[in-house]
């Protein structure tokens, strides 16, 4: 019985401190995109030949998300049933949105307008308790090019 | 070369579906899909225990009662019991090989119980309450009862059965939160013989009796003494109440089942022997 009611409590806390966060980090995630709209992203691998900035170099953005225990729950009976594991898809989306920030911003300090070449790179660190996810790391990287005519 | 980067509207990578829907319908699905399970195996399971020959279900029960004890006066109120199930077993139309063996244990805990192989364990708790020898009859009767319809054994199926059916689906799911769950919700309902097996092994019992005595006197008086216990402590009702639940709603089965053969409810009570008589 004490364990069914410290599921619950910890069921209940994953839910309302999960949701909380989710709903600041997404906000900030907004704000923030507008702010960076003027860094162009560019998944080619080169920039175009018309192209000759100043200066490029390596840009990275690194971020580490956990999962709350009731989403954690929810994806535990998504193996049984199957579908969309919707409960990830918030953690995962947020996790890869943050980690491109994060690389806008070093792209922002450097004076880049643009990101050539851009790469997310997705792992589990943490596997708990029978390989049950814990927390997401993704790493967002690319070449930030620094056009003439701005300084750093 | 003109480059930009449209702006990607929200809701494409990630569903807007309220989490605590999605909850919902998992936590039902899961809650109805154990409940068929445990339904249709706890059935299957049950009609095929029944079948199991008895000398099996004794070869599982092993040793228990082997460690007789040496105490004289122990040993002694073991024997009573035994003849005062023995005659209450010939009512009872036994199987030729089943052979029921009572225990007396010597401990304080309020409860009496069948188990596997006809042993029945009577604990001093309970039969230091027990007003009259008709009313400790019934109680004997009615696990004798549970032995002559195999519910030992059935239960022991179904928890068997249904245990293993559920440590199925939590190891697919691989997560030691719906273990804990899942797990408790099956112990919950593998704890005890069911209401319907209460009620037969009641009805047996009442029977056996009413042939023994003559009447039922006494034998509603056992589920009147339980209610009074269950509210007495009702904070920590005996142990007889966790396996035996609803005294009330037993003892107008029972009154119902002496009206419909038309045992007479009124009858002398027989006293304990007197070696019976016990005391902490």
């Amino acid at each position: 019985m004490i364990d069914i009611i410290i599921f619950i409590i910890l069921l209940v806390l994953g839910y309302g401190f999960g949701r909380l966060l989710e709903t600041s980090h997404y906000r900030s995630i907004l704000r923030r995109e507008q702010a960076f709209r003027g860094i162009l992203l560019i998944a080619t691998r080169t920039p175009p030949p018309d192209l000759i900035p100043r200066k490029i170099q390596l840009v990275a953005g690194n971020v580490v998300i956990s999962v709350d225990y009731f989403k954690r729950f929810l994806a535990s009976l998504r193996n049984i049933f199957g579908g969309r594991v919707q409960s990830y898809e918030s953690l995962l989306d947020r996790a890869r949105r943050e980690a491109i920030l994060r690389m806008k911003a070093e792209a922002r300090a450097l004076g880049a307008d643009m990101v050539f070449n851009i790469k997310l790179e997705t792992a589990s660190i943490y596997k708990g308790h029978k390989n049950t996810i814990g927390a997401v790391e993704v790493l967002a990287y690319g070449t930030a090019c620094v056009p003439h005519n701005r300084e750093a | 070369m003109e480059y930009e980067n449209p702006e990607i509207p929200e809701g494409i990578n990630v569903s807007r579906e309220h989490p605590l829907k999605e909850f919902a319908v998992l936590v039902g699905g899961t809650v109805a899909l154990i409940l068929a399970i445990v339904l249709i195996l706890g059935w299957l399971a049950e009609s095929i225990a029944t079948r199991i020959p008895f000398s099996y279900e004794q070869e599982i029960a092993g040793d228990i009662g082997h460690d007789v004890s040496d105490n004289p006066a122990q040993a002694a109120i073991e024997r009573e019991l035994q003849s005062l199930a023995e005659g209450l077993a010939k009512h009872m139309q036994l199987p030729p090989e089943m052979r029921i063996r009572v225990h007396y244990v010597d401990d304080d805990t309020v409860n009496a119980f069948a188990t596997l192989g006809g042993h029945v364990i009577m604990f001093r708790g309970l039969l230091e309450k027990m007003p009259n020898e008709n009313a400790l009859a019934m109680v004997l009767a009615h696990e004798i009862a549970h032995v002559r319809h195999r519910d030992p054994i059935v239960s022991l199926g179904r928890g068997v059965v249904v245990g293993l059916a559920l440590a199925a689906i939590t190891g697919v799911s691989g997560s030691n939160l719906s273990d804990s769950v899942f797990g408790s919700a099956g112990t919950l309902t593998a704890l005890s013989f069911s209401r319907n097996q209460e009620r037969a092994a009641d009805t047996s019992a009442v029977a056996a009796v009413a042939a023994h005595y003559g009447h039922v006197n006494g034998a509603t008086a056992v589920f009147d003494l339980f209610s009074r216990l269950e509210a007495e402590h009702p904070l920590k009702p005996p142990e007889f109440m966790a396996s035996h639940p609803n005294s009330s709603g037993r003892r107008d089965g029972i009154a119902e089942q002496a009206d419909l053969h038309d045992w007479p409810t009124e009858g002398i009570l027989t006293p304990l022997p007197q070696v019976l008589q016990v005391s902490e």
